[in-house]
Formats: structure tokens, C-alpha cells, sequence
């Protein structure tokens, strides 16, 4: 579904190398998750993978498209959510999404059914015939998705999607990525909640400074699910045994502290404080 | 929103816009340094321009036509209500249109301390705009009517009574101001369509009357006012109030027309007048304020609603509709683009007919040929510069292009139609409208057929040349610099750029007809142009076009997809 080797990009300008050597390969019906720190290379990745940024060497192919040479049947296999949900907010969300369907060549009446449907789904409604603009950020995000998923990608590129996401809309997310996968096609995301990653994907790789240092299973393997956020601190260089298990603590227990002890059960049950 | 006012908190949120305004104190390198002071430069050359002009109408009112309050009154009533324009303007956009309900939320002040930290930021801009806009008439004025010193205090006290007075009236025009601008909002071709009628009307009286001032340039001698039109002037004036009580008050005195009890009169009627506006003012504003900041907390943006259709359209289409859309949708672009193609026409006609009275009366009609060409090519160059931000423009969504499987050569391919349609249609009307005058009667057959197929010929050839230059030029130095609505923040190098390119053929070639059509040009035997025939000129300025055009298409489309893929975002 994707195929990644030896991916190279410097930045121009930069003597540092932004993605080094990089491989990897992506199956059909999996969602792969994508690691990394801050600045790891993981979005440099991405964009590479979706012909916004040109690489140095290296090749990438999509359904057997290679990037640069078939651009565009490449791309047309592809559907891609940016981190910044950024669409043409002068348009209306209908108007948004009727214009990639317009690009990706997508049936009137196969879309008029999709368009509906994923309305539904996202409770858009009410929202698609007005401006962009006026969109709340979870909003913007899913007619960022509804617009990717138009054309039913096989697959389907998401960077760091639950960022800054209600509870609600991450749900609706997850609930599509499943969905999409279950039809054949492959998700493929780069997060930073290794919770999700960790109940979500079927594999994962973690990034750190340009270079992809591990590649793992998580479907069916305990161990490496169990070992997620310990692998992902000690490749990330950034282990410290307290900081790590002040981490694992906090996943797995309640660290709210007690509160001080004071009138307030007296007064939720009805009564008054006393008077000073 | 009751409560104490906290003038510490006034003064922070004061501190606080200053600074999202003009940026901190960091030390700026030397290329800024020098971009601001050739932005200072500028604009001193064109205040001085203003300045000239004043100095002029001074002269033909106070020294010529003897009608000195009339001009001071004149003075107050067209600098009081442009004022009051620009008041009203700065507080609909400072106190209705800034989002304050975020601050509101955000920070933990009071209503109340925002209005007033706002408003104080308002009074002091309009005390700013007010000083620049009346200190240079009353200055001038003082200095042809060789006014005394005490008069120069008249004239700063005027202007802070008439700074907070506009200021009182912006306040309260403002309220109906937004209600206006929030029907007519979304109205896309509505407001466009004002915005054609507006530029052609201010850019009309511009030119009339600064045909007027050259006319009197030309000819001191002859009265530009006929004796009619002084009493006129005289009746008008003469019961204009309040503004004669601002003009009675700057030099009734010396004038003759007034005692000291009558200025005393004349202050305390302004005063009023004054306390009266704030006071409304004060009532009207804080009303509606604090229902728009609250409005805003509850009901956040309000947006155009438009029901379109869920049906295929081909790849061109549709990349044309969203780039019409885009442009259509944002009242900057619009008017940078489709207002002044659409109002190009007119201004041509008007430009062409000033140069060609000016010019003919100078140095014969000889010179209409040169001047047509090279206004149309100026006015080309104004419209077409828009394409010089073809890529910029893009924003945050330049990914789109990048992501979207349509070849980048498609994508550029259907903005340069967009573009070159816009662009062609506005140069079609503009020579018609040219043509169908000058080679009339009516405008004395200044121009031949021949001259106007020519100057059509050349004008679109240039279309085309400059729209892929401005296109190709925005592929090399994109900026993707956009405010938080994702529009460009200013416009960038690149237009700067292909204004000074456009400028150059619209002065060279205007410039080699125009000499042409005087002075023979003999190479050997061959006659090459004589007067009135020019054909062999108009033929080799079209191989000069067509060698630009070859160029810059080259530039444009020649490894086009190589270029575009190397833009980074």
C-alpha cells in the first residue's frame, strides 16, 4: 500500500539531515502509528509521502505509484489530513468538499451519497452550506477529513489528527479509522498520545532525529504493547527511570491529590457554614 | 459588566494593543531599517505633493477670489467630515469587528476597561489623523494669508475641538455603520459592485479637480471662479453651520467679522455642541458595545450561507470556480482585482482625456498616441500585478496544491486563464472606450483606427507577458505571509516588483511613440515614421511585446512542475 526506501531529505539551507535513510512498508487494512518527538522527522515524513515537500533520495511509492515519477495516480490513491486542519475558508464546507471531489473525479451521485453520509456521521448538517470561517476547530477538522475521505483513499494520511480534538470528535475519528480499515484500506497517523497508539494501531515505528529506530507489532503482541511507552522514552533518548515512572504512574493510577479538609460536604448537603 | 474600574488594568490592556499593533522594541536589521525609511520617504514626498496642492487652492480661494472665511469654513467641513469617516471607521474595526469577547474570556477584565483602554487608543488615533489632516491647510493658510503667531494657537485648539468632536460623531455613527455592514457582509457582488461605483467616483473628482488646478497653473491670470459662482460659494458657506463657527473661531478676528464677545460665543456654541455629541456618544456606544462583546461570546462569527449543488464539474472548472470564489469572497482581493479591472475603463478615459489636454495644449496632439499606450499599459500593470501573488495568496492551504493529484502545470495553467480572461475583457472595454471617443468627433479624431488596433494589439500582448511574469516571479519568492482570515498580510516584493517592470514598457513605449510621431525617423533610405504614421513603430514595439511575451512564457511554463515541486511551505 506504501512503500518507503532509504528516504533522505535535507533542508535547504540546513546542514542537518531532516529524514535519514528511512524505510518501511505499510499492508493493506492496518493502521500503522508513526512516533517521534517533537522535531523527530516524523512530519517531514509525511509530507515527503505526500509529494508536499521533494526529498533528496531515496523512493516512495503508493499502490505501486512511485511519488515522483507517477505523481498523480499516486496521489490519487491518497488522502491527506494536515495537522493545522487549514482549508479554504472562504468557501463553504460543501463547496470545500465538492471541490476535492471535483480533483479526485469522484460521481455526482457517489458523492451526493458520501457527502450525506459522512454529514451525518460528523453532525455537519447544519454546518456544510455555510463559510469555512465561521467553523469551530473540531469542525474544520472534520471537513479536513470528510474532504480526504471523499474519494475513498486506500490510503489514508492523517498528521497528529486528535490534536486539540473534544472527546466527541476523537471518538468519531477512531470509529472512521476502524472503519476505513476494515474495508481493505490502510491509516496511516503520527501521534504523540502513545495511549491511543497503543489500543488503535497494528504497528507502530518510532522516529528520533531523522532516523527510524524501531518497528514493531502491537496487534497480538502483549509484550510490545505493555513495553510501548518504556520503548518510546529510551529511543527518544529521553529515559530517566523517576521521570519515566512518575509517567507510568500517572497512566495507570489516580494522581489527583486529596483535598484539604473543610465544610464543604456540610454545605453541599444543604447546610450553612458557620458564621464567624 | 458593573464594577470598579481598575485604571492598572486599563493601562495593561492599553500597553497590551499598542504592542499587537506596532510589534515590540526588538532590534530590527539594517534591510528593515531601510525599508521603513523608504516608506518615511514616501510618504514625505507625497504629503509635500499635498501640501503643493493645498498651497494652490489656498491661493485660488483666499489671495484671487477673496474669500477667505468661506475657504476656512470650506476647510472645516471637508476635514471635519473626512474625519469623522476615518473616526468611524478605526471604531468599527477597533471596538466592533476585533473579536474583544476572546480578551473578555481570557483575561480577568471588565467590559467596561476594555471599552476604555480601546477608546482611548481611538482618541489618540484620531487626534493623530486629525493633526495630519488639518495642521498642513491651516499652516498653509496662515502662511499665504501671512497670519500672526497667535493665530497658529487658533489653529491647534481647533483641531483638538474638532479631534474630539469627529471623534463623538464616529462614536455614534458607528452603530448604524456595523448594522450596515453586516447586511450587506456577504454580499459579495453587491459590495463590489459599490466598490466600482466608489473607486470610478473618487478617482473622477480627483482628476476633475486636479484638472482644474493645472488649468489654473497654466493661466494665472484667469479667474477660476466666475463672479456667479462666488455668490454662490458666498450664500453656501455663508450658513454653513457649525463649520463657520470653526472657521469664525480661527480668524473671525482678524477678519474683522467677529468681536471678542462673538468668539466667546463662537467657543461656547462649539462646546456645547461638543459636550452634547459626547455625551450621546458615550450613552450609544457603551449600550451597543457591550451587547457585540457579549453577542460575540454567546453566537461567535457570523459567516456567508450558501447552498451549493453536489455535482461534478471538470478539474479546470472547478480549480477556476475556487480561485473566483476565493478572490470574489475577500473584500481586499476584490478590490485589488476585480474592482480595478472592472473600473479601469473609466479610469483610462479620464486619465487619457487630462494627459491629452494638458498634453495637446503643450505640445500639439501629436502626443495622444503615446499617452494612450502608456496609460493603458499603467493601468494594465495596476491590475495585472494581482497575479503576482498567485502562489502567496494560498496561504496555509498552499498543501492543497501540493497534495492534490492535478500536475502543478494544470493548477498554474488555470489561474493564468483566470487571470488573462479578467485582464483581456478589462483591455477590451478600456480600448473600446478609448477608441470610440478619440476617434470620433467628439474627441476631435485624435487617434486613428490604425493607432487603436495597434495599442489593443500591444496592450494584450502585454496582458499575457506580464500576467505569466507576475505568476512566474510568485513561483520563485512565494510568501506565504497570511493574517488569521487567510489572507495575504500586505502585498509583497513580487508586486512591488512587476509594478516597477509594467511601469518601465508603459514609460518606454509611450515614450518611443510619442517622440516618433515628431521627430521622423530615417534609417538610410527607409522612412521608418513620420507624423501620423507610425505603422512601422507599432510593428516593431509588437516584436518587443512578442519577444516578452515569448519570455516570460518561457519563464512561467518551462520547467515549470521542477520550480513548483521546490516551493517550500
Amino acid at each position: 500500500m506504501l512503500k518507503v526506501e532509504h528516504l533522505k531529505k535535507i533542508y535547504p539551507k540546513s546542514d542537518r539531515v531532516a529524514v535519514d535513510d528511512i524505510s518501511f512498508e505499510l499492508r493493506p487494512g492496518e493502521i500503522f502509528g508513526f512516533l517521534g518527538q517533537n522535531g523527530a522527522g516524523k512530519s517531514t515524513t509525511i509530507k515527503c509521502l505526500t509529494g508536499i515537500l521533494p526529498f533528496d533520495s531515496g523512493t516512495i511509492e503508493i499502490c505501486g505509484y512511485d511519488i515522483v515519477k507517477e505523481p498523480i495516480k499516486a496521489k490519487m490513491n491518497m488522502g491527506y489530513v494536515p495537522d493545522n486542519h487549514s482549508v479554504y475558508e472562504k468557501l463553504t464546507g460543501r463547496e470545500y468538499v465538492n471541490f476535492v471531489a471535483d480533483l479526485y473525479k469522484v460521481p455526482t451521485e457517489l458523492r451526493r451519497k458520501r457527502i450525506k453520509e459522512f454529514a451525518e456521521k460528523f453532525k455537519l448538517e447544519a454546518a456544510m452550506d455555510r463559510q469555512i470561517a465561521g467553523y469551530s476547530h473540531g469542525m474544520k477538522q472534520k471537513i479536513c477529513i470528510m474532504a480526504a475521505l471523499i474519494h475513498e483513499p486506500k490510503l489514508w494520511v492523517l498528521d497528529e489528527p486528535m490534536m486539540g480534538l473534544d472527546p466527541q470528535s476523537t471518538a468519531e475519528i477512531i470509529a472512521h479509522m476502524r472503519e476505513h480499515c476494515a474495508k481493505g484500506n490502510t491509516v496511516f497517523f503520527s501521534s504523540h498520545n502513545l495511549d491511543l497508539v497503543k489500543k488503535l494501531c497494528h504497528r507502530v515505528a518510532i522516529v528520533n532525529n531523522g532516523h527510524l529506530v524501531d518497528l514493531f507489532d502491537l496487534a497480538g503482541n502483549e509484550a510490545n504493547k505493555a513495553n510501548l511507552e518504556e520503548k518510546f522514552f529510551r529511543i527518544t533518548g529521553t529515559y530517566e527511570r523517576r521521570l519515566f515512572e512518575d509517567y507510568a504512574a500517572q497512566e495507570s493510577e489516580d494522581m489527583r491529590p486529596d483535598l484539604p479538609a473543610h465544610d464543604d460536604d456540610a454545605s453541599l448537603n444543604g447546610d450553612k457554614p458557620a458564621e464567624e | 459588566m458593573k464594577g470598579e474600574i481598575s485604571f492598572a488594568r486599563v493601562k495593561t490592556l492599553f500597553r497590551l494593543d499598542l504592542k499587537s499593533r506596532f510589534g515590540t522594541t526588538h532590534k530590527r536589521g539594517v534591510k528593515y531599517r531601510i525599508s521603513q525609511g523608504m516608506n518615511a520617504l514616501f510618504f514625505l514626498a507625497i504629503y509635500a505633493v499635498l501640501i503643493l496642492g493645498m498651497y494652490f487652492l489656498t491661493n485660488i480661494f483666499v489671495e484671487r477670489s477673496k474669500m477667505t472665511l468661506e475657504f476656512l469654513t470650506l476647510i472645516s467641513l471637508a476635514t471635519i467630515v473626512l474625519a469623522s469617516a476615518i473616526a468611524t471607521g478605526n471604531i468599527v474595526k477597533n471596538l466592533y469587528q476585533n473579536g474583544d469577547n476572546e480578551m473578555l474570556l481570557r483575561f480577568p477584565v471588565s467590559g467596561k476597561e476594555i471599552l476604555l483602554a480601546k477608546s482611548i487608543y481611538c482618541l489618540l488615533h484620531n487626534l493623530v489623523v486629525c493633526v495630519l489632516l488639518m495642521l498642513p491647510f491651516y499652516v498653509t493658510f496662515g502662511a499665504v494669508t501671512k497670519a500672526p503667531v497667535g493665530d497658529y494657537f487658533s489653529y491647534i485648539g481647533v483641531i483638538i475641538l474638532s479631534s474630539i468632536v469627529t471623534f463623538a460623531i464616529g462614536n455614534i455613527l458607528a452603530v448604524p455603520a456595523v448594522k450596515l455592514i453586516n447586511i450587506f457582509k456577504n454580499k459579495f457582488v453587491v459590495v463590489l459592485v459599490l466598490t466600482i461605483i466608489l473607486v470610478c467616483g473618487i478617482f473622477v473628482a480627483y482628476l476633475l479637480t486636479l484638472s482644474q488646478i493645472l488649468t489654473y497653473l497654466r493661466d494665472s491670470k484667469q479667474d477660476i471662479f466666475s463672479p456667479e459662482m462666488v455668490e454662490k460659494y458666498r450664500a453656501f458657506f455663508g450658513g454653513a453651520y457649525p463649520f463657520k463657527w470653526y472657521a469664525e473661531l480661527v480668524s473671525g478676528r482678524r477678519l474683522g467679522t467677529l468681536n471678542a464677545g462673538g468668539l466667546a460665543l463662537r467657543f461656547l456654541y462649539i462646546f456645547l455642541m461638543t459636550a452634547a455629541l459626547s455625551v450621546a456618544a458615550y450613552f450609544i456606544t457603551s449600550r451597543a458595545y457591550y451587547r457585540t462583546i457579549l453577542y460575540g461570546v454567546a453566537s461567535g462569527k457570523s459567516t456567508v450561507s450558501r447552498k451549493a449543488k453536489d455535482k461534478q464539474m471538470s478539474v479546470t472548472r472547478a480549480l477556476l470556480t475556487k480561485e473566483f470564489y476565493l478572490i470574489l469572497r475577500s473584500f481586499n482581493y476584490s478590490f485589488e482585482y476585480l474592482a480595478m479591472a472592472c473600473a479601469a475603463p473609466i479610469m483610462v478615459f479620464f486619465c487619457n482625456r487630462l494627459a491629452a489636454t494638458m498634453g495637446t495644449d503643450t505640445v500639439g496632439g501629436a502626443i495622444m498616441p503615446g499617452i494612450t499606450i502608456m496609460v493603458i499599459i499603467i493601468f494594465i500593470t495596476v491590475t495585472v500585478s494581482f497575479a503576482s501573488t498567485c502562489i502567496s495568496r494560498e496561504g496555509n492551504c498552499f498543501y492543497m496544491t501540493k497534495v492534490m493529484p492535478v500536475s502543478f502545470r494544470s493548477q498554474v495553467l488555470a489561474k493564468f486563464l483566470l487571470y488573462s480572461v479578467v485582464a483581456t475583457i478589462s483591455v477590451v472595454l478600456t480600448c473600446l472606450v478609448t477608441g470610440i471617443v478619440y476617434t470620433s468627433d467628439a474627441g476631435e479624431k485624435a487617434l486613428s483606427a490604425v493607432d487603436m488596433a495597434a495599442i489593443w494589439g500591444i496592450s494584450e500582448i502585454l496582458v499575457i507577458s506580464l500576467t505569466s511574469l507576475s505568476m512566474a516571479v510568485d513561483i520563485k519568492w512565494p510568501t506565504f505571509n497570511v493574517s488569521g482570515d487567510g489572507e495575504l498580510v500586505s502585498a509583497n516584493k513580487n508586486v512591488a516588483i512587476m509594478l516597477v517592470v509594467g511601469f518601465f514598457f508603459a514609460i518606454a513605449f509611450g515614450a518611443v511613440v510619442m517622440v516618433t510621431n515628431f521627430l521622423p525617423l530615417k534609417i538610410g533610405d527607409w522612412m521608418v515614421s513620420s507624423r501620423g504614421n507610425l505603422g512601422n513603430i507599432y510593428l516593431m514595439l509588437t516584436l518587443v511585446s512578442l519577444l516578452l511575451l515569448a519570455g516570460s512564457l518561457s519563464a512561467l511554463f518551462v520547467n515549470l512542475d521542477k520550480r513548483y515541486n521546490k516551493i517550500m511551505w
